[in-house]
């Protein structure tokens, strides 16, 4: 009880100091326990729940309360939303949506399934994933949205009454190789998108959209000109080391920083406070690092950015040159804690796929802490936190002429898209982490006619601390404190825990694992107390909400993605999938593919005990 | 008298020729094993159509020894590293003269980089700064060739590369070779959705001979930008063999001596246009 009263003074205390917000709804409606009204559950994007009627003492008696298949069998990342009487469900491509009624959750009140171009299909990299839904919840004439991404480059605003389309515009254009796979994050009355593809050569930029038109309010690029990536004039002022104006075009070669990645499609944050949307920018393109000298800014980058005008406060490149492909586009957790030296700040800590796990003053941009989120992280020795730069590790390099063994991270990352949770209590982050290492090996091949191919072959494999005989051993989940840098306990998972983490008041983190568990584990101590098995892999993170009083835990079930990208696309060559196919050889043995939601309660109690629901009856 | 060969070949260039010539009829039971890539049209085909097939074949002939292919389903440029130097067949056709990785046989022709249009176009590029060619929207071309590197001097690569990656769509490049199909690209010339089309004239010159549009294809202009080294576009071809193979080296350069005339005829029906051997 003492906590929780503590965790009200807090909550308190912030809307004192931000007086701006009451018009935004979602604030209040994310504060509610019956509701999950956004990916991450709250702007603050810990994926926390205050509820407690599911806790350490109950959580074995956990059991199926209902489910739903959504049809399609793809890698099925993100978790659904809940506003008031409706669970709202999103799938991978052909990116389908269904509002189910949670009174009767066997109802679909309404279905979208968009037309678009089997085209995307060939484009996206890893697998045909979306990762979620945005919610607006209506204003004067303008009834409530719901948003989504199509891979072929829309965003869509579908009523959220009925799923009448309201408008569709075009963000990403897959002709020049850009697809959608990231959810839309609605701030006031803006929806926020950005974009995918770096692979192939696209520039990157985030986009907001007026939700009840879809007219583009701003666009900012991750490369170029300032006045095309909205420097604003107070840009880095707090850290000029980090780097201020004409970066986008002079860290790159000639004009290389019109196809150089860095785009977004990851997870966003907001501080109403600051009145910044935080997100990472993700590579740089091509991924060859010799033919892009420089540092390639500002891919890479944590950005805080104005909502209202998209313009840049502070930017800070993680991995200034990438040669590994540590896309940084990793979830923004935001935090109020205080720092080492007593003071309380405003964070936001980030847990990077180069390995890293970053906390900021997410104020400022002043770089607070950067620990690794496992020991055998290798390509870097430490992060200067004066100079914020990467003390590097040669010998992980991937320059051309040397054969890098046992680089760690792999590049699928320690990190990957998984939404983790922050427990603001315990004040403790709960990440699901990849142990995957790989050897990078560059080859040139001549050709006639003076043409010749640069490739490099990945091998990827069970980091030191896994079993590399077994290939198993790939994945971690861990207890982090951002500022004594310390991890409370952290347990070895056969695979990758990809999806991420969902955090509760009854002292709880549950997640998905990829052969097709959920788990839930003490918070305080990392105790395992409960686990189910799934029909399929699971790479998305759980969520709960209460309705009639019962408490609910929901995961999207539905292997694939990148880890099981062998397994969708029925791959065997071990280099496939940029190495993935041979990590994940044995993944196979433990799952094959699905895709539905799962959700459970205490004793499986649910909308179905009363054994007349849902029964034909005549009139 | 097999078995010494080559040692005497070294020591005595009087009796190389007594060898070279006694070559043909002694290995006469023995076939060339060519090595060859069934996807490499039109150089190279599973149906052994690519006229590189045919030059092969003709030169096999001209030593006295059948011709032998060995297949692999990937594309050529892996022949020297995985054919090749596993000893698995002894010569690549349709190499540059100066590959570091094999020894290099006398060219048996020579011809350059040129752009393909439609007649109707009616287009006459003569340097890299032609408003014509600059005022080009989408031009197909390979990837990590010479008209790539000169797009990239000439600031046009950026807007351009997308429109390449969509002619493979959007494949990525880092593990796996990803050839832009040259029948492909002239058929985006001829229907219009390449403003043109820049690669090898051999590569190209079988589908622009075929195309129903009628199509026009010239050498591109030499590099004299100024800036930075100069960009070949004109290039020798060669039979690659393993480095110490000399004995095998010296045996085609014999045979392609012989064979040219067969090979002017295989070029002339592939319609390559050509230049003199060794000449800019």
């Amino acid at each position: 009880m003492k906590s929780i009263r503590l965790t009200a003074a807090i909550a308190a205390a912030l809307f004192l100091a931000t007086p701006a917000v009451a018009n935004d709804k979602l604030v209040e409606l994310a504060k509610s326990e019956a509701n999950w009204v956004m990916p991450g559950n709250n702007y603050d994007a810990n994926n926390y729940s205050k509820a407690t009627q599911i806790n350490t003492r109950n959580v074995k008696d956990l059991r199926p309360a209902w489910t739903f298949s959504t049809g399609v069998l793809n890698g099925h990342e993100g978790t659904p939303l809940v506003v008031g009487d409706r669970m709202y469900i999103h799938s991978p491509f052909p990116n389908n949506t269904f509002a189910l009624d949670l009174n009767d959750p066997t109802r679909i009140v309404w279905q979208h399934k968009p037309r678009q171009s089997a085209a995307a299909r060939a484009v996206a990299c890893c697998d045909v994933v979306n990762r979620g839904l945005a919610y607006w919840p209506g204003e004067g004439n303008t009834p409530a949205l719901i948003f989504k991404t199509l891979l072929d480059g829309h965003i869509v605003a579908m009523r959220a009454d009925n799923g009448e389309e309201y408008w569709k515009m075009e963000n990403s254009d897959i002709r020049v190789g850009s697809t959608l796979t990231i959810a839309p994050f609605v701030v006031k009355d803006l929806v926020i998108v950005g974009s995918s593809g770096a692979e192939l050569g696209v520039r990157g930029y985030v986009t907001a959209y007026d939700v009840k038109t879809g007219e583009q309010k701003w666009r900012a690029y991750a490369t170029g000109p300032d006045e095309q990536m909205l420097i604003g004039q107070d840009f880095n002022e707090h850290n000029p080391h980090y780097g201020r104006f004409g970066l986008g075009q002079k860290t790159w070669e000639g004009d290389a920083w019109k196809i150089g990645g860095g785009t977004n499609w990851g997870w966003y944050a907001f501080d109403p406070g600051t009145n910044m949307i935080y997100f990472g920018s993700g590579n740089p393109a091509p991924w060859n690092e010799t033919m892009r000298p420089g540092d390639n800014k500002w891919t890479m980058t944590i950005w805080g950015r104005d909502v209202d005008t998209g313009e840049a406060k502070f930017g800070y490149q993680k991995t200034p040159h990438d040669e590994w492909d540590y896309a940084g586009v990793n979830v923004m957790m935001l935090s109020e804690q205080k720092d080492k030296d007593g003071k309380m700040r405003k964070l936001l800590t980030h847990p990077d796929r180069n390995g890293i796990v970053y906390t900021l003053d997410r104020e400022t941009g002043d770089l607070v802490s950067a620990d690794k989120l496992d020991d055998t992280v290798n390509w870097v020795k430490h992060v200067d936190l004066k100079t914020g730069l990467p003390v590097r590790d040669p010998e992980f390099a991937t320059r051309m002429n040397h054969n890098a063994r046992d680089i760690c991270p792999s590049a699928m990352g320690y990190h990957n898209q998984g939404h983790d949770s922050y427990d603001p209590e315990k004040q403790l982050f709960f990440m699901g982490i990849n142990h995957i290492c790989m050897d990078w090996e560059p080859f040139m091949l001549p050709y006639r006619a003076g043409q010749f191919f640069v490739g490099a072959t990945l091998n990827m494999y069970p980091g030191p601390k896994g079993d590399r005989q077994k290939y198993e051993g790939l994945g971690q989940i861990k207890a982090y404190n951002a500022i004594t840098g310390e991890y409370k306990w952290e347990f070895m998972e056969r695979f990758a825990v990809w999806g991420g983490t969902l955090a509760t008041a009854g002292d709880l983190v549950f997640y998905g694992t990829l052969d097709g568990f959920i788990k839930a584990r003490n918070s305080n101590t990392g105790e395992l107390l409960w686990k189910f098995s799934l029909p399929s892999g699971a790479i998305g993170h759980p969520m709960t909400y209460t309705h009639n009083d019962t408490q609910y835990v929901a995961i999207f079930y539905g292997v694939g993605g990148w880890p099981g990208i062998g397994l969708v696309q029925d791959l065997s060559d071990p280099t496939a999938g940029l190495g993935a196919v041979g990590a994940f050889k044995e993944l196979q043995h433990y799952t094959q593919m699905g895709g539905g939601v799962m959700v459970f309660s205490l004793g499986g109690k649910g909308p179905y005990d009363n054994l007349n629901k849902g029964e034909y009856a005549s009139n | 008298m097999k078995t010494s060969a080559k040692s005497v070949s070294v020591l005595l260039p009087t009796v190389l020729c007594a060898t070279l010539i006694a070559l043909p009829a002694l290995a006469a039971a023995e076939p060339l094993r060519i090595c060859a890539s069934k996807i490499e049209a039109p150089f190279s085909y599973a149906d052994g159509s690519g006229f590189e097939n045919k030059i092969a074949t003709a030169v096999a002939e001209a030593m006295g020894r059948k011709a032998e292919f060995v297949w692999t389903d990937r594309a050529a440029i892996y022949l020297v590293r995985d054919l090749l130097d596993k000893n698995e067949c002894d010569v690549v056709v349709g190499l540059d003269p100066d590959d570091p990785r094999v020894l290099t046989t006398r060219p048996y022709y020579r011809s350059g980089y040129a752009i393909v249009t439609r007649a109707e176009q009616n287009v006459d590029i003569d340097s890299w700064s032609d408003p014509e060619l600059m005022g080009m929207k989408q031009v197909a071309m390979g990837f990590a060739s010479a008209p790539e590197a000169m797009f990239k001097k000439i600031g046009k690569y950026e807007d351009n590369v997308n429109y390449i990656y969509e002619l493979v769509e959007f494949k990525s490049r880092r593990n796996q070779y990803i050839r832009v199909d040259p029948g492909l690209m002239v058929n985006q010339v001829a229907t219009g959705k390449a403003d043109a089309a820049i690669a090898f004239a051999p590569e190209l010159a079988r589908y622009v001979r075929d195309s129903v549009v009628p199509l026009e294809i010239s050498f591109v202009p030499p590099d004299q930008t100024g800036s930075g080294e100069p960009i070949p576009f004109v290039y020798d071809q060669t039979m690659g063999v393993r480095k110490d193979d000399t004995e095998l080296r010296d045996a085609l350069n014999v045979a392609i001596e012989k064979a040219m005339p067969k090979i002017r005829t295989i070029l002339e029906q592939e319609a390559v246009p050509t230049l003199p051997v060794g000449q800019s």
